[in-house]
């Protein structure tokens, strides 16, 4: 029995390993490239810097305009968030726990956005309606569109609704708790997992966006976000990519995500930790 | 009285979502969708066609090779990324010394950007001077190194690549599945004697049934809709080889090849029956999932 | 707790949002200095106008001269440059839905009918003087439109072939292929002498045929006196079998074993830099590439462009020496006078000389070129106009049913088959996608009977 234990725990550890090296090799790359400089990085022919060029960074740091654009791309990111989480929480709340007419449609609705992509090309209309709604200049504007793509995060809410049992918030509604109370103290808690993992996609899927806040900040420079600034590190003097730069940039603007990531784990430890009991 | 009530409230809660839904989803989605019975290149006045560009769906064998395609490659990434991720989330979930730095490292992929994904893949999978064939060669394993990037290959690099940015995503969201299981049930488990083995068998996968539906079916979908890491890389190619639904959507809208490459026309007219038989496939597969697997989503 | 996080969050968002995030219907007042908002700041009676771009690689230069116009105009004009990437058109589209537009346009050879035809432009026939109609070329598709002008020239790219010097004398070859058939040999030579250091005769970045035949095979075709992109100005149809022999020698050249493995998936950035590292013999490409090994790739060889090859080496027609427009005026702008003069300073001598004496482009005016300085960049020499390089007209782009010709092409030089079917076919294809856009999209085509390829140089040059 104990000899099977550590048999079974060598193999399951050299799986992790592999696996995990896998996983990181292209992030090494990565890290690594953004030290080369281009025709290096581009030959692509070494896998450590020939000379270590520190430089990349206050380069991209400069041109990208970081210092500027990361208060910009924070907003648009918090934003969506808390408003993603919101609209999706309360509409999966209801589907899940209500009947009422038009459930059926309104789920038809949410699929039928997901299985559609016409790219960039609905940006247009949309471009159209903040036009009229005079936020076509501003971050608002791209904030709203963001929120209004939900879908898959109200799919995935509404699915660990159904794992929350119902008991418990139909014991707090007999004990006179009304249906709003109900959802925010006892469902709302219970849906942390849930909550993390969508926070933490919405914050990612906002953060990498690119060609809605380039659209909406065409006349003020002053609200660009990050990725446009990233963009414009691509193209230099000359015709050909500025791939260092590029790579350098993009190890900087990852970190935001992973504070994200860090954040939204200890959604997922909640439970684990306070089992440690046994 | 209770009734209206409650009806009122639903009413109220689902008011933003579906506001934004249809005001910024749906209505932009039927604007683009009204061109599929014209003739439009993006400029000028539309000409109504009727049914022409459905006929020639019909006759586009471009498309129906990339809807071949999109099928080999939204199955080779769902089969490596989805027992993978369930694996490493039920691994992870509990008790393991570390698991905190490994859930970590499994999710650093799903952060890189795809223009970033495009050049560090290049430089490991390329012919001429690639990585990996650099170590295949230096342990004996090949020759002259595989083509990776070439005809034969192509398909299955793009969905390595695929599938190296995705596991992560699906492992969080099992993990974060697997953590609505409440801790009691396990417990009542391990003292009726039953292994690691069994205990996700008879307990963790049933109690993890409507958020694994769920997560599956999301999986499919974006599977099915991917295209952008393949575009950086590839373009769709060699000769078409990569081509998904997708991309080839994509172009129509978008061609490829700036810079002095010629005028381009972009063909909204028929990109928009494109992108509506696309959803419809889409939508099909997704209907069939969903009933197929409704058992998981048995609760208690 | 999840619920004090959401709160908390979202009050901060809130607090940072309102305070950031502008708001485009707030009356007056709004803080965004130099937004290029309608004129309503107080300081004086500054007439605002925006240039918008979507080049990059001249980007601190034109920085400077739009300073060097704010400060020294004596008219209160204001030009705020906005530098777009990738997303120029994206975003150009979109802000003609606005009271936002530019003022002053970028365009480009595959812009501006686009442009044109979305009515983006207007003429500035009204502001051009005698002086200027002579200075600057009239090019018909390219800066005129239905007898109006809409742009005027500044630089133009030409084409040509590079070759690496030292692997040229490495294998005995003396001097750069001329026919297609020494450009097969040439490219064996190459690699037979290179291939034991991994260098290959010859190169294109197939990761996009589109990308890699508008380069090479349009200039061959176009030297040996072929439409480029397949149509025939004569006949006014589309008649790929110019390129037969072009994509033959391609073909033969991949067959041989003589091309960079690989180049399926090879983007033109990866090309360059093994160009660089001495790692291919040849490639066709734009004048760009002198600019690429000064800033971004630093050239570990000796290296030089030449004219590219012909079909045969009888020199039937023009290499397309491409360009004729820059700088357009925008149909919405309201300051149309004061766009003008920032145009006038543009375009002035100072502006278009130093423009080609610091590398950004080889200049495309007569009255230029015959005083401007070649631009200090090593390479530079062998892009420099000479008799044989000349302005093609544009040909009408047209969108197929069914594959691309360059992804057709590239298909057969992969997998084989028979090109001549390959060709009648897209002959059929895209004469019928001609037909249909003549008829219904308003494109004109009108054979040309006198046309004459060859009579297309020597006007930059003799």
């Amino acid at each position: 029995m104990r000899i099977r234990t550590i048999l079974g725990n060598t193999v399951l550890w050299i799986f992790l390993l592999a696996f995990a090296f896998i996983t990181l090799i292209p992030v090494v790359i990565t890290v690594l490239g953004s030290f080369k400089t281009n025709a290096e990085l581009t030959t692509g022919a070494t896998f450590l810097p020939s000379s270590w060029h520190f430089s990349n960074y206050a380069e991209a740091w400069q041109q990208a305009n970081f210092s500027k654009y990361t208060l910009n791309s924070l907003i648009i990111s918090l934003s969506a968030v808390v408003g993603t989480l919101l609209v999706s929480s309360m509409a999966a709340y209801v589907v899940d726990r209500m009947d009422f007419f038009g459930k059926k449609i309104y789920i038809g609705l949410q699929s039928f956005t997901m299985f559609v992509a016409v790219g960039a090309v609905v940006l247009r209309p949309q471009f159209d309606l903040m036009v009229k709604l005079h936020l076509h200049s501003s971050l608002w504007g791209v904030i709203l569109i963001l929120i209004s793509a939900h879908a898959s995060i109200f799919f995935i809410l509404f699915s660990f609704m159904k794992g929350i049992p119902r008991e418990l918030d139909e014991a707090a509604l007999i004990d006179g708790s009304s249906l709003g109370r109900t959802f925010w103290r006892i469902i709302l808690p219970l849906l942390g997992p849930g909550l993390g993992v969508g926070a933490l996609f919405t914050f990612r899927g906002a953060w990498n966006e690119y060609l809605l806040p380039l659209v909406f900040t065409m006349t003020k420079p002053e609200l660009q976000t990050l990725t446009v600034g990233l963009a414009n590190l691509k193209y230099g003097i000359s015709a050909a990519s500025q791939t260092h730069y590029m790579m350098a940039g993009a190890c900087l603007s990852i970190l935001p995500i992973l504070v994200a990531y860090l954040f939204a784990n200890k959604s997922f430890m909640q439970m684990t930790a306070g089992s440690l009991k046994g | 009285m209770n009734k209206t009530k409650n009806a009122l409230f639903s009413y109220s809660f689902i008011f933003p979502s579906a506001l934004l839904t249809i005001v910024l989803g749906i209505y932009p989605i039927a604007w683009a969708f009204r061109y599929m019975f014209y003739d439009y290149k993006g400029y000028g006045t539309a000409r109504f066609t009727g049914l022409d560009n459905f006929s020639r769906i019909l006759k586009d064998t471009q498309f129906w090779d990339s809807v071949v395609n999109t099928f080999v490659y939204a199955g080779g990434k769902l089969l490596i990324t989805i027992p993978l991720a369930l694996l490493l989330a039920a691994i992870l979930n509990r008790g393991l010394r570390g698991r905190q730095l490994l859930r970590g490292i499994f999710f650093m992929p799903t952060v890189i950007s795809t223009a970033v994904m495009a050049v560090v893949f290049f430089t490991i999978f390329n012919s001429y001077n690639g990585i990996l064939n650099q170590f295949l060669i230096k342990l004996g394993l090949s020759d002259s190194g595989i083509d990776w990037l070439g005809p034969k290959y192509a398909m299955l690099t793009v969905i390595l690549v695929a599938a190296w940015g995705a596991v992560g995503n699906y492992m969080l969201l099992f993990l974060a599945g697997l953590q609505n299981i409440p801790e009691d049930v396990y417990e009542a488990s391990a003292l009726d004697g039953a292994s690691k083995i069994q205990q996700f068998r008879y307990v963790t996968l049933p109690m993890l049934g409507p958020v694994m539906q769920m997560v599956i079916m999301l999986a499919i979908i974006t599977a099915l809709k991917g295209y952008e890491s393949i575009m950086v890389l590839t373009e769709g190619g060699p000769v078409g080889k990569t081509e998904v639904m997708f991309l080839y959507l994509y172009k129509l809208f978008f061609p490829i090849g700036g810079g002095s490459a010629g005028v381009q026309v972009q063909e909204f007219g028929y990109g928009s029956a494109v992108a509506f038989v696309s959803a419809i496939i889409v939508g099909i597969i997704s209907l069939i999932y969903f009933y197929a697997s409704r058992r998981m989503n048995q609760t208690d | 707790m999840m619920k004090r996080t959401l709160m908390t969050s979202m009050s901060l968002v809130l607090a940072l949002g309102l305070a950031a995030c502008g708001n485009g219907n707030s009356g007056g007042g709004n803080a965004a200095e130099g937004s290029g908002d309608a004129a309503t700041g107080g300081s004086g009676e500054k007439t605002k106008i925006s240039y918008w771009t979507g080049d990059r690689h001249d980007a601190d230069f034109v920085k400077e001269k739009v300073a060097e116009f704010n400060r020294a105009n004596t008219d209160g004009i204001e030009v705020e440059l906005v530098v777009k990437g990738d997303d120029f058109d994206t975003a150009l589209d979109l802000s003609f839905q606005t009271s936002d537009a530019p003022d002053v346009i970028r365009v480009k050879e595959n812009t501006i009918q686009t442009f044109y035809k979305k009515g983006f432009l207007a003429p500035i026939d009204e502001f051009l003087t005698d002086e200027l109609k002579a200075k600057f070329p009239a090019m018909p598709d390219l800066n005129e439109f239905d007898g109006k002008r809409y742009s005027l020239p500044n630089y133009g790219t030409t084409m040509r072939l590079v070759y690496n010097k030292d692997l040229f004398a490495k294998a005995g070859v003396e001097n750069p292929p001329t026919t297609l058939q020494e450009l097969v040999d040439t490219a064996k030579k190459l690699t037979e002498a290179g291939k034991a250091d991994g260098a290959y005769g010859f190169a294109l970045n197939f990761k996009s045929p589109s990308s890699a035949f508008a380069r090479s095979a349009r200039v061959i075709a176009e030297m040996s006196g072929y439409g480029g992109f397949g149509y025939d100005f004569k006949t006014a149809r589309y008649d790929f079998s110019g390129l037969e022999p072009i994509i033959n020698a391609f073909k033969q050249i991949k067959d041989d074993g003589s091309m960079l493995p690989g180049v399926e998936s090879l983007d033109i950035d990866p090309l360059r830099a093994q160009f660089a590292e001495g790692k291919i013999g040849m490639y066709i490409s734009y004048s760009s590439e002198p600019g690429v090994y000064k800033n971004q790739f630093p050239a570990k060889i000796d290296w030089a462009a030449a004219p590219a090859p012909t079909i045969d080496g009888m020199v039937k027609g023009a290499s397309g020496f491409l360009g004729g427009q820059w700088l357009s005026l925008s149909s919405k702008s309201e300051n149309k006078e004061a766009a003008w003069k920032f145009m006038q300073f543009m375009y002035g001598d100072q502006v278009l000389t130093d423009y080609q004496e610091k590398g950004f482009g080889i200049s495309m005016v007569p009255s230029i070129s015959a005083v401007a300085a070649t631009p200090d960049v090593n390479g530079i020499e062998g892009f420099l106009p000479n008799k044989n390089d000349g302005v093609w007209p544009i040909y009408p782009a047209v969108a197929p049913e069914g594959m691309k010709s360059d992804d057709a092409f590239f298909k057969y030089m992969l997998n084989g088959g028979d090109l001549k079917a390959v060709i009648a076919d897209l002959n059929k294809r895209y004469n019928a996608a001609l037909d249909s856009a003549i008829a219904n999209d308003g494109i004109k085509a009108e054979p040309d009977a006198g046309f004459d390829p060859a009579g297309l140089g020597g006007k930059f040059a003799k």
